[in-house]
């Protein structure tokens, strides 16, 4: 299977998020509220660090 | 006096016997989420396995690289571990043909990673079941 960049972080942030949020927290509510920040987390800085590293040769 | 050994006795959860900790812990990185299922975590051990299982069966999708012990790099011996965490998953794939990965695929760099972590989630999911399983977590 060959995949793109974005998609394969996409996924691979969306999986961990998961795990971490089903094993970090107690309660459903707050198991989705922190996998969800996490994966914003996870996007965001790739994003971020992609564009700070865009001009670097 | 008695009554307060008798109030620590009903705050504090029993230990579970050595034996029992062993077993969980060994179903747990034998199958992601086994741990939890046999601690009647039904739904949490489900939502483990599926994330593990489909994290380890895009990365062999992708051709993910196995690593081996006997390649002189610490760095691959870690690697060696790391997805060895995953459980029976990787002689499983081992079994049905998976020779292993193939470095030039385009995705293989991705592959290895998603193998790495479904190993080390799987390590996560070993360390909650053993808290669970002393009382330390819900």
């Amino acid at each position: 299977m060959a995949i793109s960049h974005f998609p394969a972080m996409i996924l691979f942030s969306f999986l961990v998020s998961v795990v971490f949020g089903v094993l970090s927290k107690n309660t459903p509510r707050e198991r989705f509220g922190y996998g969800a920040k996490v994966f914003a987390a996870f996007v965001g800085v790739a994003l971020v660090l992609g564009w700070v590293m865009y001009p670097v040769p | 006096m008695a009554n307060k050994v008798a109030q620590e006795a009903v705050s504090r959860p029993a230990q579970p016997k050595l034996g029992r900790l062993v077993w969980l812990c060994v179903a747990a990185w034998a199958l992601p989420g086994l741990g939890h299922f046999l601690l009647g975590r039904k739904w949490r051990a489900l939502i483990l396995f599926g994330s593990i299982v489909i994290m380890f069966l895009l990365g062999v999708a992708m051709q993910g690289e196995f690593f081996v012990t006997n390649s002189g790099s610490y760095l691959q011996t870690l690697g060696y571990y790391g997805e060895l965490c995953v459980g029976l998953s990787m002689p499983a794939a081992r079994f049905f043909g998976y020779s292993g990965g193939n470095p030039l695929f385009v995705s293989a760099d991705f592959g290895t990673a998603y193998l790495v972590a479904a190993g080390m989630l799987n390590a996560l999911s070993i360390l909650d079941t053993f808290d669970i399983a002393m009382g330390r977590k819900p």
